[in-house]
Protein backbone atom coordinates (compact mmCIF):
# COMPACT_ATOMS: atom_id res chain seq x y z
CA UNK A 1 0.00 0.00 0.00
CA UNK A 2 1.09 3.48 -1.13
CA UNK A 3 1.74 6.10 1.88
CA UNK A 4 -0.94 7.97 0.65
CA UNK A 5 -3.48 4.73 0.60
CA UNK A 6 -2.20 4.67 4.18
CA UNK A 7 -3.09 7.92 4.69
CA UNK A 8 -6.38 7.98 2.89
CA UNK A 9 -7.29 4.77 5.36
CA UNK A 10 -6.15 6.59 8.58
CA UNK A 11 -8.38 9.23 7.53
CA UNK A 12 -11.75 7.33 6.73
CA UNK A 13 -12.89 7.56 10.34
CA UNK A 14 -12.60 3.95 10.41
CA UNK A 15 -9.83 4.23 13.68
CA UNK A 16 -11.73 6.01 15.48
CA UNK A 17 -14.64 3.66 14.96
CA UNK A 18 -12.18 0.95 16.36
CA UNK A 19 -11.00 2.77 19.44
CA UNK A 20 -14.80 3.17 19.96
CA UNK A 21 -15.68 -0.86 19.73
CA UNK A 22 -18.34 0.30 16.94
CA UNK A 23 -16.67 -1.36 14.12
CA UNK A 24 -17.40 -5.48 12.45
CA UNK A 25 -15.15 -8.37 13.53
CA UNK A 26 -14.05 -8.19 9.66
CA UNK A 27 -13.06 -4.04 9.96
CA UNK A 28 -11.63 -5.03 13.34
CA UNK A 29 -9.22 -7.41 11.93
CA UNK A 30 -8.43 -5.63 8.99
CA UNK A 31 -7.64 -2.36 11.52
CA UNK A 32 -5.38 -4.95 13.93
CA UNK A 33 -3.25 -6.35 10.58
CA UNK A 34 -2.59 -2.52 9.17
CA UNK A 35 -1.19 -1.60 13.24
CA UNK A 36 0.64 -4.69 12.36
CA UNK A 37 2.09 -3.09 9.40
CA UNK A 38 2.04 0.18 9.01
CA UNK A 39 3.61 2.44 12.19
CA UNK A 40 1.77 5.47 10.83
CA UNK A 41 -1.43 3.56 11.54
CA UNK A 42 -0.41 1.96 15.10
CA UNK A 43 0.37 5.59 16.20
CA UNK A 44 -2.53 7.12 15.21
CA UNK A 45 -4.24 4.82 16.88
CA UNK A 46 -2.23 5.43 19.81
CA UNK A 47 -3.10 9.32 19.39
CA UNK A 48 -6.67 8.56 19.44
CA UNK A 49 -7.02 6.39 22.33
CA UNK A 50 -5.56 8.48 24.52
CA UNK A 51 -7.18 11.82 23.75
CA UNK A 52 -10.74 9.57 24.23
CA UNK A 53 -9.00 8.58 27.50
CA UNK A 54 -8.21 12.45 28.52
CA UNK A 55 -11.83 13.17 27.13
CA UNK A 56 -13.20 10.22 30.00
CA UNK A 57 -10.86 11.79 32.20
CA UNK A 58 -12.57 15.04 31.43
CA UNK A 59 -15.92 13.86 32.48
CA UNK A 60 -15.47 11.92 35.29
CA UNK A 61 -17.36 11.57 37.95
CA UNK A 62 -16.99 9.77 41.12
CA UNK A 63 -19.02 6.96 42.80
CA UNK A 64 -20.12 6.96 46.07
CA UNK A 65 -17.22 6.10 48.72
CA UNK A 66 -19.10 3.23 50.20
CA UNK A 67 -18.92 1.22 46.55
CA UNK A 68 -15.19 1.06 46.81
CA UNK A 69 -15.02 -1.49 49.15
CA UNK A 70 -18.20 -3.34 47.52
CA UNK A 71 -16.49 -3.56 44.80
CA UNK A 72 -13.56 -4.70 45.52
CA UNK A 73 -14.77 -7.26 48.00
CA UNK A 74 -16.27 -8.97 45.01
CA UNK A 75 -13.17 -9.99 43.33
CA UNK A 76 -11.36 -13.19 43.42
CA UNK A 77 -8.12 -12.42 44.47
CA UNK A 78 -5.40 -14.65 43.74
CA UNK A 79 -4.14 -14.36 47.20
CA UNK A 80 -6.66 -16.54 48.48
CA UNK A 81 -5.87 -19.00 46.47
CA UNK A 82 -2.24 -19.44 46.22
CA UNK A 83 -1.66 -19.02 50.51
CA UNK A 84 -0.86 -22.50 50.72
CA UNK A 85 1.99 -22.79 48.28
CA UNK A 86 2.94 -18.67 48.72
CA UNK A 87 3.00 -18.56 52.94
CA UNK A 88 6.29 -17.27 53.01
CA UNK A 89 5.77 -14.84 50.35
CA UNK A 90 2.30 -13.66 50.79
CA UNK A 91 3.06 -13.22 54.67
CA UNK A 92 5.15 -10.06 53.88
CA UNK A 93 1.70 -8.47 52.76
CA UNK A 94 -1.40 -9.92 54.60
CA UNK A 95 -2.14 -8.71 57.93
CA UNK A 96 -1.17 -10.60 60.71
CA UNK A 97 -3.46 -11.51 62.54
CA UNK A 98 -5.40 -13.05 59.00
CA UNK A 99 -2.02 -14.52 58.49
CA UNK A 100 -1.76 -16.52 61.73
CA UNK A 101 -5.51 -17.58 61.68
CA UNK A 102 -4.51 -18.91 58.33
CA UNK A 103 -1.22 -20.04 58.93
CA UNK A 104 -3.08 -22.98 61.72
CA UNK A 105 -5.69 -23.60 59.43
CA UNK A 106 -3.46 -24.67 56.80
CA UNK A 107 -0.63 -26.09 59.09
CA UNK A 108 -3.51 -28.07 60.60
CA UNK A 109 -4.66 -29.21 56.95
CA UNK A 110 -1.15 -29.81 55.60
CA UNK A 111 -0.42 -32.16 58.87
CA UNK A 112 -3.62 -33.67 58.42
CA UNK A 113 -2.74 -34.59 54.70
CA UNK A 114 0.74 -35.64 55.64
CA UNK A 115 -0.56 -38.03 58.52
CA UNK A 116 -2.88 -39.41 55.67
CA UNK A 117 0.33 -39.87 53.37
CA UNK A 118 2.55 -41.35 56.13
CA UNK A 119 -0.06 -44.22 56.63
CA UNK A 120 -0.40 -44.96 52.71
CA UNK A 121 3.53 -45.40 53.04
CA UNK A 122 3.60 -47.27 56.27
CA UNK A 123 0.89 -49.95 54.89
CA UNK A 124 2.90 -50.02 51.20
CA UNK A 125 6.33 -50.86 53.33
CA UNK A 126 4.76 -53.16 55.29
CA UNK A 127 3.47 -55.22 52.59
CA UNK A 128 6.58 -55.11 50.97
CA UNK A 129 8.29 -56.21 53.91
CA UNK A 130 6.07 -59.59 54.24
CA UNK A 131 6.25 -59.83 50.98
CA UNK A 132 10.24 -59.81 51.55
CA UNK A 133 10.22 -62.10 54.25
CA UNK A 134 8.17 -64.58 52.55
CA UNK A 135 10.68 -64.17 49.54
CA UNK A 136 13.65 -65.04 52.30
CA UNK A 137 11.60 -68.14 54.03
CA UNK A 138 11.28 -69.82 50.56
CA UNK A 139 15.01 -69.02 49.90
CA UNK A 140 16.33 -70.76 53.21
CA UNK A 141 13.42 -73.82 51.96
CA UNK A 142 15.39 -73.70 48.57
CA UNK A 143 18.79 -73.55 50.13
CA UNK A 144 18.43 -76.49 52.64
CA UNK A 145 16.63 -78.76 49.34
CA UNK A 146 19.81 -78.04 47.30
CA UNK A 147 22.08 -78.37 50.44
CA UNK A 148 20.74 -81.50 51.14
CA UNK A 149 20.79 -82.29 47.72
CA UNK A 150 24.69 -81.66 47.31
CA UNK A 151 25.40 -83.25 50.40
CA UNK A 152 23.11 -86.41 48.95
CA UNK A 153 25.33 -86.25 45.63
CA UNK A 154 28.26 -85.85 47.36
CA UNK A 155 27.73 -89.25 49.00
CA UNK A 156 26.95 -90.77 45.80
CA UNK A 157 30.23 -89.66 44.11
CA UNK A 158 31.99 -90.89 47.04
CA UNK A 159 30.34 -94.32 47.00
CA UNK A 160 31.56 -94.71 42.50
CA UNK A 161 35.35 -93.25 43.47
CA UNK A 162 35.94 -95.58 46.38
CA UNK A 163 37.32 -98.58 45.21
CA UNK A 164 36.33 -100.65 48.46
CA UNK A 165 32.62 -100.31 47.29
CA UNK A 166 31.35 -103.40 45.17
CA UNK A 167 28.34 -103.11 42.58
CA UNK A 168 25.92 -106.42 42.42
CA UNK A 169 23.42 -106.42 40.34
CA UNK A 170 20.06 -108.06 41.44
CA UNK A 171 18.59 -109.88 38.92
CA UNK A 172 15.00 -110.67 38.67
CA UNK A 173 13.32 -114.30 39.76
CA UNK A 174 10.60 -116.16 38.10
CA UNK A 175 7.81 -113.84 39.60
CA UNK A 176 8.99 -110.67 38.01
CA UNK A 177 11.83 -111.50 35.43
CA UNK A 178 12.47 -108.30 34.49
CA UNK A 179 12.95 -106.63 37.64
CA UNK A 180 16.53 -105.13 38.52
CA UNK A 181 18.17 -102.97 41.46
CA UNK A 182 22.00 -102.24 41.67
CA UNK A 183 23.39 -102.61 45.16
CA UNK A 184 26.84 -100.97 46.14
CA UNK A 185 28.44 -102.34 49.26
CA UNK A 186 31.57 -101.27 51.19
CA UNK A 187 32.18 -103.99 53.37
CA UNK A 188 35.36 -101.80 54.77
CA UNK A 189 32.80 -98.82 55.19
CA UNK A 190 30.04 -101.29 56.13
CA UNK A 191 27.53 -99.19 53.78
CA UNK A 192 24.95 -100.52 51.43
CA UNK A 193 23.33 -98.14 49.17
CA UNK A 194 20.76 -98.97 46.21
CA UNK A 195 20.81 -96.99 43.03
CA UNK A 196 17.16 -95.99 42.33
CA UNK A 197 18.25 -94.53 39.23
CA UNK A 198 19.06 -97.10 37.68
CA UNK A 199 16.30 -99.70 39.48
CA UNK A 200 13.59 -101.47 37.39
CA UNK A 201 11.22 -102.35 40.10
CA UNK A 202 7.12 -102.13 39.29
CA UNK A 203 5.79 -99.92 41.15
CA UNK A 204 4.13 -101.16 44.91
CA UNK A 205 0.94 -100.14 46.32
CA UNK A 206 0.73 -98.27 49.80
CA UNK A 207 -0.10 -101.60 51.75
CA UNK A 208 3.43 -103.07 50.02
CA UNK A 209 6.99 -102.21 50.76
CA UNK A 210 10.23 -103.51 49.03
CA UNK A 211 12.70 -104.66 51.88
CA UNK A 212 16.16 -105.28 51.17
CA UNK A 213 17.81 -108.68 52.53
CA UNK A 214 21.42 -109.97 52.70
CA UNK A 215 21.89 -113.38 53.10
CA UNK A 216 24.68 -113.83 56.08
CA UNK A 217 25.67 -117.54 56.23
CA UNK A 218 22.33 -118.77 54.91
CA UNK A 219 20.25 -116.53 56.82
CA UNK A 220 18.32 -113.23 56.08
CA UNK A 221 19.20 -109.43 57.33
CA UNK A 222 17.33 -106.55 57.48
CA UNK A 223 18.69 -104.07 55.32
CA UNK A 224 15.33 -101.73 55.57
CA UNK A 225 12.55 -100.63 53.09
CA UNK A 226 12.14 -98.44 50.09
CA UNK A 227 9.70 -98.18 47.55
CA UNK A 228 9.99 -98.35 43.81
CA UNK A 229 10.21 -94.98 42.51
CA UNK A 230 10.95 -94.40 38.71
CA UNK A 231 11.50 -90.56 38.86
CA UNK A 232 14.21 -90.96 41.06
CA UNK A 233 17.92 -90.02 40.19
CA UNK A 234 19.37 -91.15 43.71
CA UNK A 235 21.22 -93.42 45.41
CA UNK A 236 19.60 -94.66 48.64
CA UNK A 237 21.84 -95.42 51.66
CA UNK A 238 20.45 -98.51 53.47
CA UNK A 239 21.25 -100.44 56.91
CA UNK A 240 25.08 -101.17 57.51
CA UNK A 241 26.46 -104.70 57.06
CA UNK A 242 30.03 -106.37 57.37
CA UNK A 243 29.81 -109.39 56.03
CA UNK A 244 26.86 -110.75 52.80
CA UNK A 245 27.17 -113.86 50.50
CA UNK A 246 24.12 -112.63 48.92
CA UNK A 247 21.95 -109.55 48.24
CA UNK A 248 17.69 -109.73 47.62
CA UNK A 249 14.67 -107.75 47.72
CA UNK A 250 11.18 -109.10 48.63
CA UNK A 251 8.25 -107.51 48.85
CA UNK A 252 6.83 -106.99 52.23
CA UNK A 253 4.14 -104.84 53.93
CA UNK A 254 4.75 -101.63 54.51
CA UNK A 255 7.67 -101.13 57.16
CA UNK A 256 9.14 -104.64 56.52
CA UNK A 257 8.92 -107.62 58.12
CA UNK A 258 11.12 -109.67 60.21
CA UNK A 259 11.49 -112.65 57.88
CA UNK A 260 11.63 -112.44 54.37
CA UNK A 261 8.45 -113.95 52.44
CA UNK A 262 10.43 -116.46 50.13
CA UNK A 263 7.62 -116.19 47.80
CA UNK A 264 7.89 -112.36 47.15
CA UNK A 265 11.51 -112.23 46.06
CA UNK A 266 11.84 -110.10 43.18
CA UNK A 267 15.26 -109.96 42.79
CA UNK A 268 18.64 -111.52 43.90
CA UNK A 269 22.18 -111.49 43.65
CA UNK A 270 24.91 -113.21 45.00
CA UNK A 271 28.83 -112.63 45.16
CA UNK B 1 -14.21 13.36 48.76
CA UNK B 2 -11.14 12.08 48.57
CA UNK B 3 -10.04 11.85 51.46
CA UNK B 4 -7.94 8.21 51.49
CA UNK B 5 -4.73 8.09 49.53
CA UNK B 6 -5.14 6.87 46.35
CA UNK B 7 -2.93 4.38 44.57
CA UNK B 8 -1.58 4.95 41.24
CA UNK B 9 0.48 2.26 39.24
CA UNK B 10 2.04 3.00 35.80
CA UNK B 11 -0.11 1.27 32.95
CA UNK B 12 2.76 -1.40 32.78
CA UNK B 13 2.96 -2.08 36.86
CA UNK B 14 -0.95 -2.21 36.64
CA UNK B 15 -1.05 -4.25 33.52
CA UNK B 16 1.48 -6.91 35.61
CA UNK B 17 -0.07 -7.21 38.47
CA UNK B 18 -3.56 -7.69 36.96
CA UNK B 19 -2.23 -10.57 35.58
CA UNK B 20 -1.27 -11.89 38.87
CA UNK B 21 -5.12 -10.85 39.98
CA UNK B 22 -3.34 -9.01 42.97
CA UNK B 23 -5.24 -7.01 45.13
CA UNK B 24 -3.20 -3.95 45.23
CA UNK B 25 -4.16 -4.26 41.18
CA UNK B 26 -7.54 -3.88 42.32
CA UNK B 27 -7.20 -1.14 44.23
CA UNK B 28 -5.05 0.47 42.04
CA UNK B 29 -7.88 -0.23 39.28
CA UNK B 30 -10.63 0.97 40.70
CA UNK B 31 -8.65 4.61 42.37
CA UNK B 32 -6.99 5.34 38.82
CA UNK B 33 -10.43 4.43 36.86
CA UNK B 34 -13.88 4.49 38.23
CA UNK B 35 -14.59 7.83 38.44
CA UNK B 36 -13.46 7.88 34.27
CA UNK B 37 -15.56 4.95 33.65
CA UNK B 38 -18.59 6.03 36.12
CA UNK B 39 -18.54 9.17 34.04
CA UNK B 40 -19.32 7.40 31.09
CA UNK B 41 -21.40 4.79 32.45
CA UNK B 42 -23.31 7.79 34.23
CA UNK B 43 -24.69 8.92 30.80
CA UNK B 44 -26.14 6.25 29.42
CA UNK B 45 -27.42 4.61 33.03
CA UNK B 46 -29.08 8.07 34.67
CA UNK B 47 -29.95 6.82 38.03
CA UNK B 48 -27.16 6.46 40.40
CA UNK B 49 -28.02 3.62 42.30
CA UNK B 50 -28.29 1.76 38.71
CA UNK B 51 -25.42 2.79 37.51
CA UNK B 52 -23.02 2.20 40.18
CA UNK B 53 -24.06 -1.39 39.99
CA UNK B 54 -23.18 -1.08 36.08
CA UNK B 55 -20.00 0.27 37.75
CA UNK B 56 -20.07 -3.29 39.20
CA UNK B 57 -20.78 -5.18 37.14
CA UNK B 58 -17.89 -3.71 35.10
CA UNK B 59 -14.96 -4.39 37.46
CA UNK B 60 -16.39 -7.87 37.46
CA UNK B 61 -16.03 -8.15 34.04
CA UNK B 62 -12.39 -6.33 34.09
CA UNK B 63 -11.25 -8.27 36.74
CA UNK B 64 -12.93 -11.78 35.44
CA UNK B 65 -11.86 -11.55 31.45
CA UNK B 66 -8.16 -9.29 31.90
CA UNK B 67 -6.60 -12.84 30.35
CA UNK B 68 -8.84 -11.76 26.89
CA UNK B 69 -7.01 -8.02 27.10
CA UNK B 70 -3.63 -7.86 24.72
CA UNK B 71 -1.89 -4.40 25.90
CA UNK B 72 -0.39 -4.94 21.81
CA UNK B 73 -3.49 -3.75 20.67
CA UNK B 74 -4.63 -1.18 22.43
CA UNK B 75 -4.58 0.70 25.92
CA UNK B 76 -6.17 -0.48 29.08
CA UNK B 77 -8.67 2.05 29.28
CA UNK B 78 -9.75 1.83 25.98
CA UNK B 79 -10.41 -2.17 26.12
CA UNK B 80 -12.43 -1.02 29.70
CA UNK B 81 -14.39 1.56 28.67
CA UNK B 82 -16.05 -0.52 26.05
CA UNK B 83 -16.63 -3.02 28.55
CA UNK B 84 -18.26 -0.26 30.56
CA UNK B 85 -20.40 1.12 27.73
CA UNK B 86 -21.62 -2.42 26.66
CA UNK B 87 -22.68 -3.08 29.74
CA UNK B 88 -24.22 0.09 30.59
CA UNK B 89 -26.35 -0.05 26.98
CA UNK B 90 -27.45 -3.98 27.86
CA UNK B 91 -28.95 -2.59 31.08
CA UNK B 92 -30.53 0.30 29.28
CA UNK B 93 -31.91 -2.12 26.95
CA UNK B 94 -33.25 -4.96 29.33
CA UNK B 95 -36.52 -5.33 29.63
CA UNK B 96 -36.84 -4.33 34.01
CA UNK B 97 -35.05 -1.43 33.04
CA UNK B 98 -37.36 -0.20 30.26
CA UNK B 99 -40.17 -0.85 32.52
CA UNK B 100 -39.10 1.44 35.90
CA UNK B 101 -37.64 4.07 33.67
CA UNK B 102 -40.50 4.26 31.20
CA UNK B 103 -41.22 8.42 31.52
CA UNK B 104 -37.31 8.44 31.98
CA UNK B 105 -36.31 10.88 28.67
CA UNK B 106 -32.59 9.88 27.71
CA UNK B 107 -32.26 12.47 25.44
CA UNK B 108 -30.21 15.43 27.34
CA UNK B 109 -28.45 13.44 29.85
CA UNK B 110 -24.57 14.86 29.40
CA UNK B 111 -26.34 18.12 30.60
CA UNK B 112 -28.46 16.72 32.82
CA UNK B 113 -25.48 14.89 34.60
CA UNK B 114 -23.63 18.08 34.98
CA UNK B 115 -26.32 19.98 35.98
CA UNK B 116 -27.70 17.50 38.57
CA UNK B 117 -24.50 16.85 40.15
CA UNK B 118 -21.62 18.67 40.63
CA UNK B 119 -18.96 16.88 38.48
CA UNK B 120 -15.93 16.36 41.26
CA UNK B 121 -13.51 19.74 41.46
CA UNK B 122 -10.03 18.15 40.18
CA UNK B 123 -7.28 21.44 39.55
CA UNK B 124 -5.65 18.67 36.44
CA UNK B 125 -8.85 18.65 35.00
CA UNK B 126 -9.75 22.40 34.49
CA UNK B 127 -7.56 23.07 31.59
CA UNK B 128 -9.18 20.26 29.67
CA UNK B 129 -12.11 20.88 30.63
CA UNK B 130 -11.92 24.49 29.07
CA UNK B 131 -10.17 22.42 25.87
CA UNK B 132 -13.15 20.30 25.70
CA UNK B 133 -15.74 23.33 25.49
CA UNK B 134 -13.66 24.16 22.43
CA UNK B 135 -15.01 22.05 20.69
CA UNK B 136 -17.95 22.94 17.81
CA UNK B 137 -21.24 21.87 19.00
CA UNK B 138 -22.05 19.51 16.03
CA UNK B 139 -18.27 17.73 16.87
CA UNK B 140 -19.45 18.22 20.77
CA UNK B 141 -23.38 16.45 19.94
CA UNK B 142 -21.36 13.65 17.56
CA UNK B 143 -18.98 12.75 20.07
CA UNK B 144 -21.16 12.38 22.93
CA UNK B 145 -23.73 10.35 21.01
CA UNK B 146 -21.01 7.94 20.17
CA UNK B 147 -18.90 8.42 23.25
CA UNK B 148 -21.30 8.82 26.44
CA UNK B 149 -24.41 7.54 25.31
CA UNK B 150 -23.30 4.26 23.19
CA UNK B 151 -24.93 5.30 20.08
CA UNK B 152 -23.22 3.07 16.87
CA UNK B 153 -22.48 5.28 14.26
CA UNK B 154 -25.30 4.14 11.97
CA UNK B 155 -27.53 5.24 14.96
CA UNK B 156 -25.62 8.52 15.49
CA UNK B 157 -26.44 9.54 11.35
CA UNK B 158 -30.20 8.32 12.02
CA UNK B 159 -30.60 10.29 14.87
CA UNK B 160 -28.56 13.55 13.72
CA UNK B 161 -30.12 12.76 10.48
CA UNK B 162 -26.96 13.53 8.78
CA UNK B 163 -25.15 10.93 6.12
CA UNK B 164 -23.27 8.08 7.44
CA UNK B 165 -19.52 9.81 5.79
CA UNK B 166 -19.97 13.06 7.38
CA UNK B 167 -20.86 11.24 10.82
CA UNK B 168 -17.36 9.68 10.17
CA UNK B 169 -15.78 12.14 9.24
CA UNK B 170 -17.02 14.96 12.18
CA UNK B 171 -16.05 12.10 14.14
CA UNK B 172 -12.61 12.20 12.90
CA UNK B 173 -12.59 16.27 13.38
CA UNK B 174 -13.83 16.00 16.58
CA UNK B 175 -11.10 13.63 18.13
CA UNK B 176 -8.54 15.74 16.13
CA UNK B 177 -9.52 18.76 17.54
CA UNK B 178 -9.33 17.07 21.42
CA UNK B 179 -5.30 15.89 20.46
CA UNK B 180 -4.70 19.18 19.74
CA UNK B 181 -5.97 20.90 22.60
CA UNK B 182 -4.72 17.15 24.74
CA UNK B 183 -0.96 17.36 23.17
Amino acid sequence: MKVEEVKAYIESGILELYVLGDVTPAERLEVEAMAVKYPAVKDELAAIEKSLELYAKANELEPDDSRRENILNSLAYNSDESQISGLVNEARVLPIVKAQSNFYKYAFAASLALLIASVIALLNVYGRLKESTNLVASLQNQNHEIASTVSLKDGEIEVLRDPSFKLLKLQGTKISPAAAITVAWSPVKKKVWIDMATAKMPSNDKEHQYQLWALVAGKPVDLGVFDSDTTSRDMKEMKSITLADAFAVTLEKRGGSPTPTMDEMMVIGKF
Amino acid sequence: MSRRHKISLSEEELIAALGKREKIAAEALYDMYSASLFGVISRIVIDTDTAEDVLQDTFVKIWNSFASYSAEKGRLFTWMVNIARNLAIDKIRSKDFKNQNKNQELENNVTFIDEKRNTVYNPELLGIKDLVEKLKPEQKSILDLVYFKGYTHVEAADELGVPLGTIKTRLRMAIVQLRKNFN
